[in-house]
């Protein structure tokens, strides 16, 4: 993540861990404690923590890598948040994961999302991919995805 | 049992029950769902939910999450997949789904009243 971001926020954690699936709630709980703490707004800190769960299942479910790096920094002057999630992943679960996002962005977030239930509802692969629209929604986030040539993606939300 | 007889299910972390009411079966869900394949679980109980409702001519389901502490996405697209399949069903013949929420979750707040679109005047919020 870039150093700025680290000097002008008041806190930040960084998580590394195995992609294993039974860690996600744990890291799930331990976000929602340190954004509760540090700008006292546990609803904002209720939905940071959704959307950093679900940015983790993705990750999980895409991983090609041992390692997923998260990222959280607090800005409580502002109440903003930023939150970043890194992994290695396939070049083909790279593809899927930015059509989904091309996708939602073109759409208000309430319709994407919407569409995007309706259309897993159809599914019968087992998968949702509703993560991203979910969290644009329901966390007011601001998402921006990059795939490196290597296929790592980096999935970073704000929210003010 | 219940009239439907669904079998509750009682897993580490989650705990779906059912039991009977006039005219309808009342589905609770309590614990995490978080599991990575979550519709495994929900499925099978919401497909003979269905499938029963319809059969027994019954009008409604109360789906009670008040006690859910957490739904992941897997977890919504179960129930978007149940609601949906009454946009298949003939507007005369369709029970109500309503779902008891508690306003003090936020995920709750945000996620559930989204359902209630997928199918206009099938799910009640409440």
């Amino acid at each position: 993540m870039d150093d700025m971001i680290k000097e002008y926020s008041d806190g930040y954690i960084e998580l590394k861990f195995g992609p294993r699936w039974k860690y996600i709630a744990a890291a799930r709980g331990f976000i929602q404690n340190f954004i509760a703490i540090s700008i006292e707004d546990k609803g904002k800190a209720d939905k940071i923590a959704m959307a950093a769960s679900e940015l983790l299942e993705n990750a999980v479910k895409y991983a090609s890598g041992e390692e997923t790096q998260l990222f959280v920094y607090v800005f409580p002057e502002t109440g903003g948040i930023k939150i970043a999630v890194i992994n290695q992943a396939t070049p083909k679960a790279a593809e899927t994961l930015t059509e989904i996002y091309k996708k939602i962005s073109q759409k208000p977030p309430m319709e994407a999302y919407i569409e995007q239930m309706k259309e897993a509802a159809t599914r019968e692969d087992g998968k949702s991919q509703l993560g991203l629209a979910r969290i644009r929604y329901e966390a007011a986030a601001e998402i921006d995805l990059s795939v490196s040539d290597n296929s790592e993606i980096q999935i970073t939300l704000s929210v003010n | 049992m219940n009239k439907l007889e669904i079998e509750a299910v009682k897993q580490e972390n989650v705990e779906i029950s059912i039991s009977d009411m006039d005219d309808g079966t009342i589905i609770t869900i309590t614990g995490d769902i978080d599991m990575e394949d979550p519709s495994s679980l929900l499925d099978p109980v919401f497909e003979k939910a269905h499938k029963g409702t319809l059969e027994k001519k019954m009008k409604s389901i109360i789906l009670d999450l008040k006690k859910l502490a957490f739904l992941n996405s897997s977890g919504i697209k179960a129930i978007a997949k149940w609601v949906m399949k009454l946009s298949e069903v003939p507007e005369e013949e369709r029970y109500s789904i309503r779902i008891l929420h508690d306003k003090a979750t936020t995920w709750q707040v945000t996620s559930l009243p989204t359902l209630t679109f997928l199918v206009p005047g099938a799910v009640k919020l409440d």
